[in-house]
């Protein structure tokens, strides 16, 4: 081997293969860089690891933050009792309404039941006049055959019996008293009766039957006219449960004028057309 | 602004005389116990405000009742009656008070000696010396000072 060719042959071993060396880092190189600069790539890639993390993460989650989640909770419930509890009335109503509900259907068809097995002459009148009017006859015996109509709300504070909202057919009334004479009543009646935990719910007077649905910081007064149907109570109560939850709870925190100005509008939104859909 | 104000005293003081002194200008010897609690109302304008009172005219008692408690909670505002003419109804004034301000702590209480006209000058020197707490001497008969009570309670609701 000339001096020449030996030393082509030692730079060959020498460079050549670190030449090679070096592309293919450089190649890997740009791979990584590729595969790190581009959302697509990188997504691909770390997904299935997120995805994995994610997994067991929900899996632990309650062990995890169970006992820091339970703490804020209750803390936060027992720093604003009078919120919560404001929130959760209508949502107990409504299921004190459902399992009542589910006890008068009951009822009705236990009264069907005994229509159906009543021979006597007024039976026979009142299945008879039902057939003729197309209405189900428990239906006949218990409404009065008048169309139930709403003709005032009021919306009242408790305890100070102060008007907070109120719906009117006829405007004929000084509101302001009658919410405070309600009030009054109501105070009087559960007292005589000794109820810290019964309120007073309704009151007949002359043609008129007030409903009265209670809240926690508030009660809600329905003067209705006609016979009180089933369905009428029925609609009524989800009617009034919604505008708590939606219009009451919304305006509670507005400053006074506010508050009754979104109130009464609220109410005029709900009840304005309430019997005429019926 | 619409504000719950309360009358209490014992019976027969005039509470619901001053009530119909203020609200109606009127007067009546006839005594007319109230049952239970009578309401009226009354818009009242002074430096500009506008203020509708809803009167609670509360039937006297001798001891606190659990029905008249439920009637002033939530007020915004306390007239405290006394008869200027008989001690019994004053006797215990500071006891009443006290009582009043634990069950309301927010709302200010303005106390009124009635039937002002009933007695002489040295008979309501001798009475003013023997009652601690401030005190307006009214008469529902008269009309003296009636006004005057309600549109210091009402600037004091403000
Ligand atoms: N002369 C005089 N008589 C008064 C005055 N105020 C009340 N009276 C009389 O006192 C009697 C009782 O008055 P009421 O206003 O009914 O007393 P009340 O505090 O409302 O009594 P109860 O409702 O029973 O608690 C009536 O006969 C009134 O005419 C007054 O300022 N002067
Ligand atoms: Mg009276």
């Amino acid at each position: 081997m000339s001096k020449g060719l030996a030393f082509d042959k030692l730079r060959e071993i020498l460079l050549e293969k670190d030449w090679e060396e070096r592309e293919e880092f450089a190649q890997k190189l740009s791979d990584l860089d590729d595969q790190l600069n581009s959302r697509n790539r990188l997504e691909e890639k770390i997904q299935p690891i997120l995805d994995d993390e994610r997994e067991s993460l929900r899996h632990r989650f309650p062990d995890l933050f169970g006992p820091q989640i339970t703490e804020t909770i209750s803390k936060q419930i027992r720093e604003s009792q009078d919120e919560v509890v404001e929130a959760l009335y209508p949502i107990l109503g409504r299921m004190i309404k459902k399992y009542i509900t589910s006890e008068i259907e009951k009822l009705s068809e236990k009264v069907d039941e005994q229509m159906k097995l009543a021979f006597s002459w007024e039976a026979w009148k009142i299945r008879i006049k039902a057939w003729f009017t197309g209405t189900p006859q428990k239906n006949m015996i218990i409404s009065k055959l008048i169309e139930p109509k709403i003709e005032e709300i009021f919306i009242v504070e408790k305890q100070s019996g102060m008007l907070m909202g109120s719906f009117s057919k006829n405007h004929s009334v000084d509101q302001d008293m009658i919410a405070a004479m309600l009030t009054a009543i109501k105070a009087f009646v559960e007292d005589a009766f000794k109820g810290e935990t019964q309120e007073l719910d309704s009151i007949d007077y002359d043609n008129y039957k007030i409903v009265i649905k209670n809240f926690k910081s508030f009660f809600i007064a329905v003067v209705t006219s006609g016979g009180m149907s089933m369905a009428f109570r029925d609609k009524l109560d989800d009617t009034l449960l919604d505008f708590a939850e939606k219009v009451l709870r919304k305006a509670k925190d507005a400053d006074e004028e506010v508050k009754q100005e979104r109130i009464t509008s609220g109410l005029e939104q709900y009840f304005d057309n309430f019997d005429k859909n019926e | 602004m619409n504000k719950k104000v309360i009358l209490v005293g014992h019976f027969g003081v005039g509470k619901t005389s001053v009530v119909q002194q203020f609200v109606y200008s009127k007067f009546s010897e006839k005594y007319l116990t109230t049952i239970g609690v009578k309401i009226d109302k009354k818009l009242v304008k002074f430096d500009g405000y506008q203020m509708t009172l809803l009167i609670w005219d509360i039937a006297g008692e001798t001891e606190q009742n659990s029905v008249s408690k439920s009637y002033k909670l939530g007020s915004h505002g306390i007239i405290y009656v006394f008869d200027l003419t008989r001690p019994s109804t004053y006797e215990n004034l500071e006891g009443q008070i006290e009582y009043l301000k634990t069950l309301l702590p927010n709302a200010p209480i303005q106390i009124l000696g009635n039937k002002k006209d009933l007695i002489s000058e040295e008979e309501f020197n001798s009475v003013k010396e023997s009652i601690t707490l401030p005190f307006k001497a009214t008469s529902a008969k008269t009309g003296e000072h009636v006004e005057e009570a309600f549109i210091d309670l009402a600037k004091a609701m403000l």
